[in-house]
């Protein structure tokens, strides 16, 4: 392969990366603040995706408009779901919650089945079709506009984390649920916090992505390789979690020309698995520490 | 509870004459999920290890079984279903060794890569497989007997599931077994106490798999069709859902909690698009209201 034609792949491997990424960050913020892992992430990524394209058709919404609905979608679905449900199951085990998330995720992609059908539909993007040429590299705008923005969205949430009283309170919570009680941080709010700004991030995730793969009551699936990403940089780490999208959207766009058609798909798994026996904790996790 | 026992043995003695064909069929489809589920069990709920590629232990005793009766047609079924319980455990064990440093989600991650990893073996292995096409399997054979009516195969299951389950009850009697349960409590107490963890871990993982792996032949000789598309992710979190909807740690819970899903799943059939909305509602309240999954609310119910 051409060191252009390279280019062009590792690009939009990086593109396909950052969506992964955006996608692992919702995950590993619900679950660094609450110790759960929201099975239901994919699926409140495609009901806000549709919500926008939806309000986008009904009034000729500007594209920036719909991002907007999508985002005030994501925040409401997981308000109402927190409040109404997760919150309720505050003393259940994990094992007990992931069922509900799962319940949740099972439940949310029949309703949007019901709602909008199960059927694909194109959905306009940001960005134009024609592509940019960089020497003799031809690189797509979308790929690098949706690189762009996810690292601006990225340095957003490092910001809230780092400078701000709520980025604060959920690292604190985080760390030591109780010693961040006992410090006056209101634990139930950083959980609703949590639920709120990861579902924010998916549904801008889902706008950005949903021109390539299409809207569909089944683009909530990306969850599963967010899931992957996010293990594989160590979960609960989120430059874990960009490193982690990153590395698997570009092998997964590299492998098919390098590879035959049999283990193509399993290579992102394999990998996966190597780097997991290596490093049990994923590239930058921390095993945690147990007290009896 | 001897009682119990044994009207539980007549009811399911007596099945195939009670209910009609189909049901005798789906209760091949609960048993064979009951003996997946106290697999899963034995690995999830005792030494807590989270296993959401089930399905890919299952799919490879279910090829395992279906290739050797082709091949070798001669077999009984005894036979057929230990070797591909018995090469699945050792997949399982293969798998499980390099893995027992996970745990938690990254065991969970690592498993789920398993199964995707298993099926799309299934899927380019296609002189053996006939990969997206399907296998068709031909009747189990028990001497000179072909199981060719689903009674006859529904008999089959039940003498199997009904050995397996008393085994998993009796393991709690056993020095493994303890181990097992020592870790369930706490596995550092149990390290504590002498009992080597990683090793019983992978003893847990290889039973696990060889229980799934003789589900998966008997899967193969009920449906009597394979294709790798039957095994996907969705089944493995299925079987996540059955230990935890009927008890971690629990036989009999297990077995409800297989029963319950299977049953569910198929009453909720004539609903088309809307039963996933009905499933994953009834999940939810389910897990809001009975947390520890029935077990729990058994126990609850008998303390009260």
């Amino acid at each position: 392969m051409s060191a252009a034609a390279l280019l062009h792949v590792v690009v939009s491997g990086l593109a396909t990366g950052s969506i992964y990424a955006l996608m692992a960050l919702s995950l590993v913020i619900v679950y660094n603040a609450t110790r759960t892992l929201n099975f239901a992430q994919g699926e409140m990524l495609m009901v806000s995706t549709f919500a926008a394209w939806s309000a986008q058709r009904a009034f000729a919404l500007p594209l920036l408009l719909a991002c907007a609905v999508a985002v005030v979608t994501g925040a409401l679905l997981a308000l109402v779901l927190e409040r109404l449900v997760i919150r309720r199951a505050i003393g259940a085990t994990h094992w007990d919650v992931l069922i509900i998330t799962l319940g949740l995720s099972l439940a949310l992609q029949a309703g949007a089945g019901l709602v909008w059908t199960h059927d694909q539909f194109p959905f306009p993007s940001f960005f134009d079709n024609r592509p940019i040429a960089l020497g003799p590299a031809r690189l797509a705008p979308a790929s690098l506009g949706i690189i762009g923005a996810s690292l601006v969205i990225m340095a957003a949430l490092a910001a809230l984390f780092r400078w701000t009283r709520l980025g604060r309170a959920m690292r604190a919570v985080a760390q030591n649920q109780r010693a961040a009680r006992l410090m006056g941080i209101s634990v139930e709010r950083v959980y609703a916090a949590a639920w709120v700004l990861a579902a924010i991030v998916g549904a801008i995730a889902g706008v950005l992505v949903a021109p390539v793969i299409f809207l569909s009551s089944k683009m909530g699936l990306i969850v599963v390789n967010a899931f992957t990403a996010a293990v594989l940089g160590g979960f609960g780490s989120m430059p874990g979690a960009v490193l982690g999208g990153m590395l698997l959207g570009v092998i997964e766009n590299l492998a098919p020309f390098y590879l035959p058609s049999g283990i193509r798909y399993s290579v992102p798994f394999l990998v996966l698995i190597a780097i997991l026996v290596v490093r049990p904790a994923g590239l930058l996790g921390r095993l945690e520490q147990r007290k009896v | 509870m001897g009682g119990a026992l044994v009207l539980l043995g007549a009811l399911l003695a007596a099945w195939p004459w009670l209910a009609p064909r189909y049901f005798v069929f789906l209760a091949s489809l609960v048993l064979i999920n009951a003996v997946v589920a106290i697999g899963l069990n034995l690995l999830s709920g005792y030494t807590n290890q989270l296993s959401f590629g089930h399905a890919g232990f299952l799919a490879i005793g279910a090829y395992t079984a279906a290739l050797l009766t082709i091949h070798a047609p001669a077999l009984p079924v005894i036979v057929t279903l230990v070797l591909a319980g018995s090469l699945t455990a050792v997949v399982g064990l293969a798998f499980g060794v390099p893995c027992l440093r996970l745990s938690g989600l990254y065991l969970a991650m690592a498993t789920l890569a398993f199964g995707f990893v298993i099926a799309e073996t299934l899927l380019s292995l296609e002189p053996l497989t006939h990969g997206a096409d399907g296998l068709r399997v031909p009747a189990a054979r028990l001497g000179g007997v072909t199981l060719a009516t689903d009674t006859g195969r529904y008999y089959l299951v039940a003498v199997v599931a009904a050995l397996l389950t008393a085994a998993a009850v009796n393991l709690a009697r056993t020095r493994t077994g303890r181990a097992l349960l020592a870790i369930r409590e706490s596995e550092i107490a149990a390290q504590a106490s002498g009992v080597s963890v990683a090793r019983y871990k992978t003893i847990a993982f290889g039973l696990s798999a060889f229980y799934t792996g003789v589900a998966g032949g008997l899967f193969a000789f009920v449906v009597g069709f394979l294709s790798p598309d039957a095994f996907d992710v969705f089944l493995s979190v299925d079987f996540v859902v059955m230990i935890i909807v009927g008890g971690l740690g629990s036989v009999p819970g297990s077995v409800a909690g297989a029963a319950v899903v299977t049953v569910l799943h198929d009453g909720l059939a004539s609903f088309q698009s809307y039963r996933p909305l009905i499933f994953g509602v009834l999940l939810v309240v389910c897990m809001l209201f009975m947390p520890g999954g029935l077990t729990s609310a058994v126990r609850a119910l008998a303390r009260r």
